[in-house]
C-alpha cells in the first residue's frame, strides 16, 4: 500500500527524475508547529515531502517513534522543538534534545546516518526558518538518497 | 467504524491547490478507511457549522476527520459543534491542508499526494481516539496571602472585597511592608503613613475585617496539595501581648528597663524588649523580643510590664508559645517583596565601618518624624551636615553584583534631594550615579527640581570602584576623576534584591526562581501575575523591582486573575488530556516523577508506586516518553495513537 509514493510519483516531471524523500516531520504544538503554521500564512513555498506529526510537547517523543518512522518507511525524521528557555512546558524540549543526542549515536550504530534524524529549533515567529529547515533537511537526505532498511 | 471526512474549500484557499476530488480519488485507491467524503466552502462559517452539526447527527459518524486549517486555529470550534451535535468532542482529529500544505506547496500535484498522506494518518489515529471527559474538583475557596506590603495589602483587599476569606500571614510583627518606614513618598511627596493607613485601617477594621485574618510574626512552614486543596501549615512565633485586649497605651512600654537596638530604624536608636516596632506601628500593640528580655535572657523574674498594663497582668503572656496554625486554602497570592542589596560588599564606601554612610532605608528614617531623630538631618555626631553624598546605583547595572536597574532609586534619590532642599538649605548636594532614570508619567517632576537645584551636583562614574569614602578630618568622597568632595553624611542607593526568604518559600511550593532570585512568572509578559505552579499567583517586588504603585496594581492584578480561576461555588475543570499511571506496570523506578516539570507526580509508599496529579499535570506527555516500563499513558496522545498517525502518513 504505497499509495502516497505511487502519488509522489506521478506528480511533476521533476519529481520523478529525482528522488523524493519521505520524512517524518515531529513538531510540538506551542512553537514548531506554530511557526510551521506562520510560514504558512506568509506563504513561503517549500518542498513537500515532510509529513508532519503534532505533539504537545517535544518532551513526548518516545525515541521508539522516531525508529518505527525509519522502519515504517521514512528516509528521514525531523524533530523540532521550542528554543531553549521557551518551552510551554518548561524543559521538554530539553529532554528531547538529550534524547536525540543519545539517539544519533544508535541509529549510527543500526547504519543509520545522523543527518537522516535531524533536531532543530523552530520558534512561533519563525515562519522563515521552518521553511528554510524543511528545504535543507529534504535536500539532505534526498543527496543520502532511499534508506536501505527500507528497500 | 464509521469515519466521516470532511474537506472544507476554505473559499478557495484549500480548494485552489488541493483539487478535493483528486483527493478524495487518492483517498479510495488507496483504500482509506473513510465512509465518506464530503465538501463544504466554509466549514467555520455559521452556516458551515450547521451542516457539520446536522450531519453528524443525521450520519452519526463513529469519527471524524476534518480536512480544513490549522488546529490551532480552530480545534475548539469544530469540538464544540461535535459536543452540540450530542458526539464526545475527542472522537475527530483536524487535519491542516491550509497552512501545511495548500500555501506552502507550489505543485498541485505534490499537495494533492502530501494531503492524502495527512488523511489518511488522520484516518488511522481517529479511529483509536476515545471519548474524554473533563472532571471537576472541588475548590477551597480561601486564600493564602504571604507578605503584607502593599502587594499584599492590596490583594487581601481586593479578595476580601469579593467576599473571599483570606489568610494574611507577615513574617515581622507590623504590617505595611517597607513604605511604613517612609514618611514622604515619591512622585509627589505625599504622606506614606497617610497613604496606607486607610488600606491598613480597613483590613483591621473595616467593613470586611471579619474575612480577613492577619497573622504577624508568622511564616509559612508546611505546604502539601495543590491548587484548588492547599494544606498549609503556619509557623507563629509569639508576641506574648494578647492582641485582642491590648490598647495600645504603650505603659508596659515606658516601664520596660531592658533595652536593645532598633531594627526599625537600622539600630540608630534603641527599644525596650517590650515596644511598638515604631510610633504608629499597625496592628497598635506592642511585641516582646525575647532576645533582650531579661526573663528569657537571664531569667530574670522581671514583671515591670506586667505590673504597669492598665489592662491587667494578663495582657502580658510570658508563657506564650510559638504554635502551628493549619489553614486549608484553593490558592496563594505571593508578595514577599524585597530587600536591599548587602552594602559592606563595597569597602571602598564605607558602609558599616563609618557611622556616616547610611543605605537608603536607613536614611528614610533618619528623615523621619518617627525616626531616631525625630525627622531631623543629623551625623553620627549629632549635627546638620553641610554636605551629602547620594550614591545611585549601588550594585545595579554593575554586571559583578546586579546587572539590572533596580528602576525606583534615582526616584527616591530625588525624593531626598527634595527633602534635604527643604530641611539642609544650606547644604551641597552631590548625586554620584551611573545612569539616571525616573520611568513613569510623574516621577519628571522631582527629577527636574533635582536637576535644576542650585545647590546639587551631579557626576557620573563607570565603575563603583572609581568611589572611595575618606574620613581625612571629616568625611569626604573621592570622585570618579579623583577629586575629593566634603560629604558629611554618605547614603547609598543600594540594588533591590529579593528577599532572603524567597528561597525557602520556592522550595516548599517547588517553584522556580529566576537568575536573580526573584519568583519567576508564568510568562513576564503576558502571564506576569501568574508563578509557573497553578493556583500560586505572584504581585509586588518579589517577583522584580517596582514602586509602591506598581505592588498594589500587581496585588490587585493577581487577584483578578486568581478570582476569575477559583470561582466560589464552581469547580476546577480539569483537562482530561493529561497523564495517567497504570499501577499494575509500574516498577516504581520514579523516573516519571524526575523529569515531569510540573512536579505533579507523586508517589504511593504504600504501593510502591508513582501517580499522577490531575491537578498538576500539563499533560506535556514527557514522562510518557520516559516511563521504562511504559506504564504511562497520555491521553489523547497515546503510543498507539501516534504511531497508527505515523504508519497512516508512511503508508
Ligand atoms: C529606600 C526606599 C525608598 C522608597 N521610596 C518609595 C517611594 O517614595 N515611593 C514608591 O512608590 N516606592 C518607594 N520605594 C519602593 C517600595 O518600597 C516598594 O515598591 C514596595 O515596598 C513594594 O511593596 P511589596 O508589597 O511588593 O513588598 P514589601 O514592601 O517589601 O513588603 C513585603 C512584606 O512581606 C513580608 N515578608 C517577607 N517574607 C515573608 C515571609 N516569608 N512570610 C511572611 N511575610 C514575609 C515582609 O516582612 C514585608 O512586610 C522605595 C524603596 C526603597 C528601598
Ligand atoms: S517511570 Fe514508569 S515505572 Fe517508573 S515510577 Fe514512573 S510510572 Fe512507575
Ligand atoms: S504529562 Fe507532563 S505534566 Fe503531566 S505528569 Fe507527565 S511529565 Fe508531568
Amino acid at each position: 500500500m504505497k499509495n502516497v509514493e505511487v502519488a509522489i510519483e506521478q506528480g511533476g516531471a521533476a519529481a520523478a527524475e529525482t528522488f523524493q524523500p519521505r520524512i517524518v516531520g515531529f513538531l510540538c504544538t506551542w512553537c514548531s508547529y506554530a511557526g510551521a503554521d506562520q510560514a504558512g500564512s506568509c506563504q513561503l513555498e517549500y518542498p513537500a515531502n515532510v509529513s508532519i506529526v503534532r505533539v504537545m510537547c517535544t518532551g513526548r517523543i518516545d525515541p521508539e517513534f522516531v525508529l518505527k518512522a525509519f522502519r515504517a518507511g521514512a528516509d528521514g525524521v525531523l524533530v523540532l522543538a521550542c528554543h531553549p528557555g521557551d518551552c510551554h512546558y518548561k524543559e521538554g524540549n530539553l529532554r528531547a534534545a538529550q534524547r536525540h543526542a543519545v539517539l544519533v549515536r544508535l541509529l549510527e550504530q543500526m547504519g543509520i546516518e545522523r543527518e537522516r534524524c535531524r533536531f532543530d529549533y523552530v520558534s512561533a515567529g519563525e515562519g522563515e526558518k521552518y521553511a528554510q529547515v524543511i528545504s535543507e533537511v529534504v535536500s539532505s537526505v534526498a543527496a543520502l538518497g532511499p534508506l536501505s532498511i527500507n528497500s | 467504524m464509521k469515519t466521516g471526512v470532511y474537506f472544507c474549500n476554505c473559499g478557495s484557499n484549500i480548494a485552489e491547490k488541493v483539487d478535493p476530488e483528486r483527493l478524495r480519488e487518492a483517498l479510495e485507491r488507496s483504500g482509506a478507511e473513510m465512509a465518506w467524503f464530503r465538501t463544504h466552502p466554509f466549514l467555520c462559517s455559521e452556516e458551515g457549522k450547521q451542516f457539520l452539526e446536522q450531519e453528524l447527527r443525521e450520519e452519526m459518524p463513529d469519527r471524524v476527520v476534518l480536512a480544513a486549517c490549522s488546529p490551532r486555529e480552530h480545534e475548539g470550534t469544530f469540538r464544540r459543534v461535535l459536543a452540540e451535535a450530542g458526539m464526545n468532542p475527542y472522537l475527530m482529529q483536524m487535519v491542516n491542508l491550509r497552512e501545511q500544505i495548500a500555501w506552502v506547496t507550489a505543485d498541485p500535484e505534490q499537495a494533492v499526494a502530501k494531503a492524502a498522506a495527512a488523511v489518511n494518518g488522520a484516518l488511522r489515529r481517529v479511529a483509536l481516539h476515545e471519548p474524554l471527559e473533563k472532571s471537576e474538583l472541588e475548590a477551597a475557596p480561601e486564600v493564602l496571602v504571604v507578605g503584607a506590603g502593599p502587594a499584599g495589602l492590596k490583594a487581601a483587599l481586593t479578595l476580601a472585597d469579593a467576599g473571599r476569606r483570606v489568610t494574611l500571614v507577615e513574617k515581622s510583627p507590623v504590617i505595611g511592608g517597607l513604605p511604613v518606614r517612609y514618611e514622604e513618598l515619591f512622585p509627589n511627596l505625599e504622606c506614606g503613613p497617610c497613604l496606607l493607613e486607610p488600606v491598613m485601617g480597613e483590613l483591621l477594621h473595616g467593613d470586611k475585617a471579619e474575612l480577613v485574618e492577619i497573622l504577624t510574626l508568622s511564616e509559612v512552614s508546611e505546604v502539601a496539595g495543590s491548587f484548588g486543596n492547599f494544606l498549609v501549615k503556619i509557623r507563629r512565633r509569639p508576641r506574648y501581648v494578647d492582641p485582642v485586649q491590648c490598647i495600645g497605651c504603650g505603659e508596659c512600654a515606658a516601664a520596660c528597663p531592658a533595652t536593645l537596638p532598633n531594627p526599625y530604624n537600622g539600630g540608630m536608636d534603641e527599644r525596650n524588649a517590650i515596644d511598638f516596632a515604631f510610633t504608629g506601628g499597625l496592628p497598635s500593640v506592642p511585641y516582646l523580643d525575647p532576645s533582650a528580655c531579661t526573663r528569657f535572657t537571664a531569667g530574670s523574674d522581671c514583671e515591670a510590664c506586667r505590673a504597669a498594663c492598665p489592662m491587667g497582668p494578663e495582657l502580658v503572656v510570658f508563657e506564650e508559645q510559638e504554635e502551628i496554625v493549619e489553614r486549608r486554602v484553593g490558592a496563594v497570592v505571593l508578595a514577599t517583596g524585597a530587600t536591599l542589596y548587602d552594602c559592606s560588599g563595597f569597602p571602598n564606601l564605607g558602609y558599616g565601618s563609618c557611622p556616616d554612610v547610611k543605605d537608603a532605608l536607613e536614611f528614610e528614617r533618619l528623615i523621619a518624624s518617627t525616626g531616631p531623630t525625630g525627622g531631623e538631618v543629623l551625623t553620627s555626631a549629632g549635627k546638620a551636615p553641610a554636605s551629602v553624598a547620594i550614591v545611585h546605583c549601588v550594585g545595579s547595572l554593575d554586571d559583578a553584583h546586579r546587572p539590572y536597574c533596580s528602576g525606583i532609586c534615582c526616584s527616591y534619590a530625588f525624593k531626598f534631594n527634595k527633602i534635604l532642599q527643604e530641611r539642609l538649605p544650606e547644604a551641597k548636594i552631590h548625586h554620584l550615579y551611573r545612569q539616571l532614570v525616573a520611568p513613569g508619567k510623574e516621577e519628571f517632576r522631582l527629577q527636574n527640581s533635582a536637576r535644576e537645584y542650585a545647590g546639587a551636583q551631579f557626576h557620573r562614574y563607570d565603575r563603583l570602584a572609581e568611589l572611595e569614602v575618606v574620613v581625612d578630618g571629616g568625611q569626604k568622597l573621592r570622585l570618579a576623576g579623583g577629586e575629593l568632595v566634603d560629604a558629611e553624611l554618605v547614603v547609598l542607593c543600594p540594588a533591590l534584591v529579593p528577599n532572603p526568604d524567597a528561597e525557602k518559600l520556592a522550595a516548599l511550593l517547588d517553584l522556580p526562581l529566576d537568575g536573580f532570585g526573584f519568583f519567576e512568572e508564568l510568562n513576564g509578559r503576558i502571564d506576569a501575575t501568574r508563578s509557573k505552579l497553578r493556583g500560586v499567583y505572584l504581585a509586588g517586588t518579589c517577583q522584580g523591582p517596582t514602586d509602591i504603585r506598581g505592588a498594589a496594581t500587581q496585588g490587585a492584578g493577581a487577584c483578578g486573575a486568581l478570582l476569575s480561576e477559583l470561582v466560589e461555588g464552581r469547580t476546577i475543570e480539569l483537562d482530561p488530556c493529561i497523564a495517567s499511571v497504570d499501577a499494575e506496570r509500574c516498577a516504581g523506578c520514579r523516573v516519571c516523577a524526575r523529569v515531569c516539570p510540573f512536579r505533579a507526580i507523586g508517589f504511593d509508599a504504600e504501593q510502591g508506586t508513582s501517580e499522577v496529579n490531575p491537578v498538576l499535570c500539563r499533560g506535556c506527555g514527557t514522562c510518557v516518553a520516559a516511563c521504562p516500563m511504559k506504564a504511562i499513558r497520555g491521553n489523547h496522545f497515546t503510543d498507539a495513537m501516534i504511531e497508527a498517525e505515523l504508519e497512516g502518513v508512511l503508508a
